[in-house]
This record gives C-alpha cells, sequence and structure tokens, in this order.
C-alpha cells in the first residue's frame, strides 16, 4: 500500500493562478490588470460560498509576488480570530516590515469578514487606514452589504457570480478523469443538485462518494449527502411541533455538543427545513418569524441555547394550536 | 483538626501567593518597635483568604508581641482606649512578651453598623503606644479616608490558581495522597484565589483517602450547589406575584450565571403544558436579551430587568397550580465536561483544515468534517494518506474513523 500524503481534492485542484481560473471572467481580466501594473487598491470579494472568492485572492498574489508569495501574503478568518484586537495585532506584525520583492505592498486576506460586527469592522477600518502604504487588504464575505458603508467606499468590489452548471460539471469530469474516477450523467446531475453552485461542496461530495470504492451514480451522491446533514436537526423539529419539548431539546444538545454546530449554525439550518416541514403554508412563515427573531437575538449576543429552547418551545406551543401531532 | 490550622505557616516568607508583601509588613513592624519614623499604623488589604490575618497572626510570634484582638466597639471611650493601648509595659512584660500589637480584623464592618466605629479607630491609632494593625476587603471606602492617611497600606493579592495548586500538592505529599492535577486545578479555579478556601474544600474531598480524582472534586461542588439551586428554583416556581418571585434569588449561593442554566435545565421539568412552558421561555428568552446588552453596553443598570423576567416572567407564566416535581442539574455543564477530550480532538482538526484548506474552524465543521469521517470510514487507504498531508494524530484519525460508522 502506498503511503503517499494526499491533499483534499479542493486543495488539489483549487487554481494556482489567475490564468487557471475559468469562471469569473470579468473579476479575473480586472484582476489581472493589477498584476501588470503591479498596483492595486483595497478590494471587497463579496458572493456565494463555493465560487471562488478566496482561490482569486490566491491566485492574484501568486501572480503579483511569485517567489516571495509567503512572506508578502497572509490570510485571517474573522470566523475564528478571537476579537478586533487579535486582528489588529497580527496586521500590525505583518504590515510593519518592508515587503519583499518589487512589489511595493503585501496583502492581507480577511476571510469571511462579514461575521465582524459593526463595531469590529469600525476599528478595522481604521487599521486598515493606518497600514494602508505597505499592506492591501482584500475583504472576502459573501454579502457586501453586511460590510460598513465606510469600508465599501475604500474598495474595489468584486462581485462574484454563481457558477454556471455546465463549468462545474466539466469540473467534475476533469477531476474524476485524473482521479481514475467514473462519474455517470446521474451522478453529475445530482451533484450539481445538491451542491448548488457551491464547487467546494460539489468536489468534498465527490471525494467522500469516490471514498466508496464504486462508480459515483445519483444513488452514491444522494446517500452521502444524507450522511453529511445532521439528522437530528430534522428529528428535533419533528419532536418541537410534536410538543416533544424535552426530547428535542436533546437533539438540540447533540448538534451543539456533540456534533459542535454553533448556535447561528444551527439557526441558519432549521430556517433552510421550515419550508419543507408537513404544516400549511400561513404556519411556515410564522415560523420564519420565530427563527428570524431567534436568529437576530442570537447574532446581538445574546445565548444560542436559550433562545433556541425558547425556539422549540414556542414551536411546541405552535404545534398544538395546528394539531401537527394528529 | 481543620488542615488550615495544621499547616499553618510559621514565618512570613512561607506565605503562598503573597510572600512580598507579608515580608514588606514584617519590616515596617520591625521599624515600627525601633521606634523609626515610620506610619503609626498597618492596613493590610485584599481578597479573603489570601493571608492577610495569618500575616498578623505569625508577625506577632515571630517579634514575641501579645496578640490584642478588638473591635470597634472596644474603643469607645478615652478610657478604654487608655486601659488596652496605653497600658504599662510593666503590665505587658507579666505574660513574657516584648510588647504588644492591637489587631483590628476586617474594619470594612465598622462603616455599616457602627457610625462613631470609625473616629474611634482614628482616636486608638494616635494614642496609642503600640503598633495598630487592621485588615479590611475594600479599604477604599470614603470614611476610612482619615484612617488610611494614618497607615501604611498593604496590598495582597488573590492566588494565582497555579500557586495553589502547586501548594495542595504540598500538601497532599504530606498527607499521603496522591492527587489527579485536574482535580486540584478545578478546587484552584473553584477558590477564586482564595487560598484558604481551597485548602477547606480539598480536606473535605480528599481527608483519608489515597487518591484524589477530578470526579470526587466535582461531586463535591454539585452537591452544595445542587441542594441550594433546588431551594431557589422551588421558591421560584412556586411563587404566585411578581414579587416573591424576584425574591427567590435572595440567599442564592449559585452565581446568576449558574442560576441561569439551572431555570433553563429545569423549566420543562416543571411546566408540562406547552403553552406554560412557551410563556416561561419567553420570559427567560427575554432576560437573556437584557442580559446580552448589560453585557455589551457594560450599563449595569439595566441587569434588573435581567432578574424581572428571569423570575417573575417565568414564575408567573404558568396557568395552573404550583406542583413538586424534581429538578435536574443543568446537563449542558456535564456535557461540557464530558466532551471536553472529544472537543480537544475535534479542534485539533479542525485546525489543520484551516491550515490547508482556508477556511474557518466554524466552517469547517460543516464544509469537511462530515465529508473526512466518511472517507476514513469507508477508506481507510485514502483516509491515511489524508491523515499523513493534514499532520493528524493518532487521537485524530481514529476519532474521524469512529464517528460516522
Amino acid at each position: 500500500m502506498s503511503a503517499e500524503a494526499e491533499i483534499m481534492w479542493t486543495e488539489k485542484y483549487r487554481p494556482k493562478t489567475l490564468d487557471e481560473i475559468v469562471n469569473q471572467e470579468d473579476v479575473v481580466r480586472r484582476l489581472k490588470k493589477f498584476v501588470e501594473e503591479k498596483t492595486m487598491p483595497h478590494c471587497l470579494f463579496a458572493g456565494p460560498p463555493g465560487t471562488g472568492k478566496t482561490t482569486a485572492a490566491l491566485c492574484l498574489a501568486r501572480d503579483l509576488f511569485k517567489e516571495n508569495f509567503a512572506q508578502n501574503y497572509l490570510e485571517l478568518n474573522a470566523s475564528d480570530e478571537r476579537g478586533i484586537d487579535v486582528i489588529r495585532t497580527t496586521v500590525k506584525e505583518f504590515a510593519r516590515t518592508i515587503p519583499l520583492g518589487e512589489v511595493p505592498f503585501k496583502i492581507l486576506v480577511l476571510d469571511e469578514a462579514d461575521n465582524m460586527t459593526a463595531d469590529a469592522q469600525q476599528a478595522l477600518r481604521r487599521t486598515m487606514e493606518r497600514y494602508t502604504q505597505t499592506c492591501r487588504f482584500i475583504l472576502v464575505c459573501n454579502y457586501a452589504s453586511k460590510i460598513i458603508e465606510p469600508i465599501q467606499s475604500r474598495c474595489a468590489l468584486f462581485r462574484f457570480s454563481p457558477l454556471k452548471p455546465e463549468d462545474i460539471a466539466a469540473r467534475i469530469k476533469y477531476i474524476a478523469e485524473k482521479e481514475g474516477v467514473t462519474v455517470t450523467d446521474d451522478g453529475i446531475d445530482a451533484l450539481l443538485y445538491v451542491g448548488g453552485g457551491d464547487l467546494r461542496r460539489i468536489i468534498n461530495l465527490l471525494q467522500a462518494a469516490a471514498a466508496l470504492g464504486g462508480v459515483v451514480d445519483g444513488k452514491t451522491v444522494y446517500r452521502i449527502s444524507g450522511r453529511v446533514s445532521p439528522s437530528e436537526l430534522k428529528k428535533m423539529l419533528d419532536m418541537a411541533l410534536r410538543g416533544q419539548f424535552i426530547e428535542a431539546r436533546e437533539n438540540l444538545r447533540q448538534l451543539m455538543f456533540n456534533y459542535g454546530l454553533s448556535g447561528v449554525d444551527v439557526v441558519r439550518q432549521i430556517h433552510r427545513e421550515i419550508f419543507a416541514l408537513p404544516v400549511p403554508e400561513d404556519i411556515k412563515l410564522q415560523l420564519a418569524d420565530l427563527v428570524g427573531e431567534a436568529e437576530y437575538r442570537i447574532v446581538e449576543g445574546s445565548n444560542d441555547e436559550i433562545q433556541l429552547n425558547s425556539l422549540l418551545a414556542k414551536m411546541a406551543f405552535l404545534g398544538k394550536k395546528i394539531g401537527y401531532a394528529k | 483538626m481543620p488542615w488550615v490550622q495544621k499547616y499553618k505557616p510559621k514565618k512570613l516568607e512561607d506565605i503562598v501567593g503573597n510572600r512580598d508583601v507579608a515580608l514588606a509588613f514584617g519590616r515596617w513592624l520591625k521599624d515600627r518597635l525601633a521606634g523609626k519614623n515610620v506610619k503609626p499604623a498597618a492596613l493590610l488589604h485584599g481578597p479573603p483568604g489570601v493571608g492577610k490575618t495569618l500575616s498578623v497572626e505569625i508577625a506577632a510570634q515571630q517579634f514575641n508581641l501579645e496578640l490584642v484582638e478588638l473591635n470597634a466597639s472596644d474603643v469607645r471611650t478615652k478610657e478604654a482606649i487608655e486601659r488596652v493601648a496605653g497600658g504599662a509595659a510593666l503590665q505587658a512584660s507579666l505574660f513574657g512578651y516584648s510588647g504588644k500589637l492591637i489587631f483590628l480584623d476586617e474594619i470594612d464592618g465598622i462603616t455599616s453598623e457602627d457610625r462613631g466605629g470609625i473616629p474611634a479607630v482614628v482616636e486608638l491609632v494616635k494614642y496609642s503606644r503600640f503598633p495598630v494593625v487592621m485588615t479590611a476587603n475594600d479599604p477604599w471606602d470614603p470614611s476610612f479616608k482619615e484612617l488610611r492617611n494614618l497607615c501604611e497600606m498593604f496590598k495582597y493579592d488573590r492566588i494565582r490558581s497555579t500557586s495553589i495548586v502547586a501548594y495542595l500538592r504540598q500538601i497532599c505529599r504530606m498527607e499521603g495522597i496522591i492527587p489527579d492535577d485536574e482535580a486540584l486545578k478545578v478546587i484552584a479555579e473553584h477558590a477564586e484565589g482564595d487560598v484558604r478556601a481551597a485548602l477547606n474544600d480539598l480536606q473535605m474531598v480528599a481527608q483519608g483517602a489515597k487518591k484524589l480524582t477530578k470526579e470526587m472534586v466535582m461531586g463535591l461542588y454539585y452537591r452544595t450547589q445542587q441542594q441550594n439551586a433546588f431551594e431557589v428554583l422551588r421558591r421560584l416556581f412556586s411563587a404566585k406575584t411578581a414579587v416573591t418571585a424576584k425574591m427567590a434569588l435572595e440567599g442564592s449561593l449559585v452565581d446568576f450565571d449558574t442560576l441561569i442554566k439551572w431555570i433553563n435545565e429545569n423549566i420543562p421539568y416543571q411546566y408540562e403544558d406547552v403553552e406554560e412552558l412557551a410563556a416561561a421561555y419567553d420570559a427567560l428568552s427575554k432576560a437573556d436579551v437584557y442580559y446580552a446588552r448589560v453585557k455589551r453596553s457594560q450599563n449595569w443598570d439595566l441587569f434588573k430587568y435581567v432578574i424581572d423576567f428571569a423570575t417573575a416572567g417565568v414564575a408567573l407564566a404558568k396557568k395552573r397550580p404550583f406542583k413538586f416535581v424534581k429538578y435536574q442539574f443543568p446537563k449542558d455543564i456535564l456535557m461540557l465536561s464530558a466532551t471536553k477530550e472529544e472537543r480537544g480532538v475535534k479542534n485539533e482538526i479542525l485546525s489543520k483544515i484551516k491550515e490547508k484548506c482556508h477556511i474557518s474552524k466554524r466552517r469547517a465543521i460543516i464544509e469537511y468534517l462530515p465529508y473526512l469521517q466518511i472517507i476514513f470510514s469507508e477508506n481507510p487507504e485514502m483516509g491515511h494518506k489524508v491523515a499523513k498531508e493534514l499532520k493528524l494524530s493518532k487521537e485524530a484519525i481514529e476519532y474521524l474513523s469512529g464517528r460516522a460508522a
């Protein structure tokens, strides 16, 4: 058995240079101009998950810095770095030394920037201004509207559009061929359906399906996708509507403590599920109202467990009113 | 015999954590006795259980002084002061001491209960031939101002929990107990800098044992907390009016954050009817919203609304008469400690993914972890290659292989 290392396919097939990016033509054209002129403003990359935002930032930096890439490029993640102070200190460390090579600045990517509070963004804005001589920021986010106006106005905005299905299909075929995996047509359809326009998720689905060892067809893909979405979540909602609150709460705890989801992630997953629940249409909107309130409160800093318990309790009451259990 | 007595230090330099300040106090006393030009009195201040009183007792012994402990009412009149603080040296020598040390413990108690107390103490300090030493938790009360000017101040700090752990380990060695490091850490953290409380807790749980485990320690804290929390919950849930519900918190030994967890855990046991359940949780969630605002703005004036909804709001959710139910220990606290190891492993995996795959740990939980679990359980060969690239530990590989099966 060969013991060589194998990286995740999402990394193995991540484009290395701007030339390798097949989609987002408009974005790529503008970024190539930066490389030619060896100059760029602060940037804001906005678009749905898995459409190549972080990849574009990496490729831009590699094309610009070439062999000095490692010294001049830093990636931070707003979801993980604890607080703006950590970010500020890290930025200061990174930006205070002179960039190596012929490009007169470094690049700092702040991923998932829309997860920062407005206050943290204000602080970030000042940091961006202070180090603008030596450091360009690329903020990456899903929604540009979640970035405060003063930062938006200092950045060049790049909108990443969802990838076209035919481009995704071509990519799936390319990877499958390289890896010696057979993917049927209905396998590709299933990957497109389950993965939406999210290429990262699709490649992960493909790799997990390929790990099963056989042909990747529609059935395998759906089996994989069933296993990767936590089943406790659907069970939890069903239990809550039946009025079995204690069981529903137990499921919630499994999700949070064992599965490791944060409260915000749970509430967002709930929102995805409510429109598929077997309840009258007007009730779905009442549920959305409850879920929305819970998400708002959690994002504003309330305790996720208490807010989610409260949501489940209200669902139990609603379930009784509509006779869900019968 | 209480261990705090049994293992009482004999010298100032043996005082755990506050050695330097204790020695400084000793130097002041030496100078004061030698008639040098120093302040006439000393005020030792700091939180409970950090060695203030102990310093005074040790110093008295070391300098062969008779420790005369007073409270403020003892020194109300000039005659009384003369009696205790001005007495002839001859009288003292009868007992074989070389002098007296006048000691007023916990003077912050005086301000509230006794209006004339502080001026009397000031008089005592001015008048006394002997050194006067006082202790206080909070010496910054405005009514102490004049007194503070007469005192050399010695600030005692909370003991760092690493120092407490080291001290407890020493005691265990002398008692012939083999302690689990985690267990000592739990005691130390629970003590919040109070080394006396830590030693008492250690004795309560470990005396006579050969080994000390974390479970034994947790058991101790759960039990005490539990009895008190049950009582508070019963008062809260049985309250018929807003005011009685709010009073339920009086005498609670459990800190507020933990109490919220208790309420959160037990609402569904108390309220089986879903309408009551929804109303109670609605109230608790509102309390929580206010609490978030308090923490965000640091405006603690808003805290009263947290209390209103967490107590009265929850209590008034009931539509039918109160009945006794069996309350439960908050399960999330138990789950957090039970899954701690697993979370450690998971965190390692997520950190490695973050490093290699340009994604936050938070999103990696959804975007990578489940796929890795399938790969590791279904295709160990591919799994091992990935593990090698991500540089995963053995525990991480086991975790990924086991869970999805």
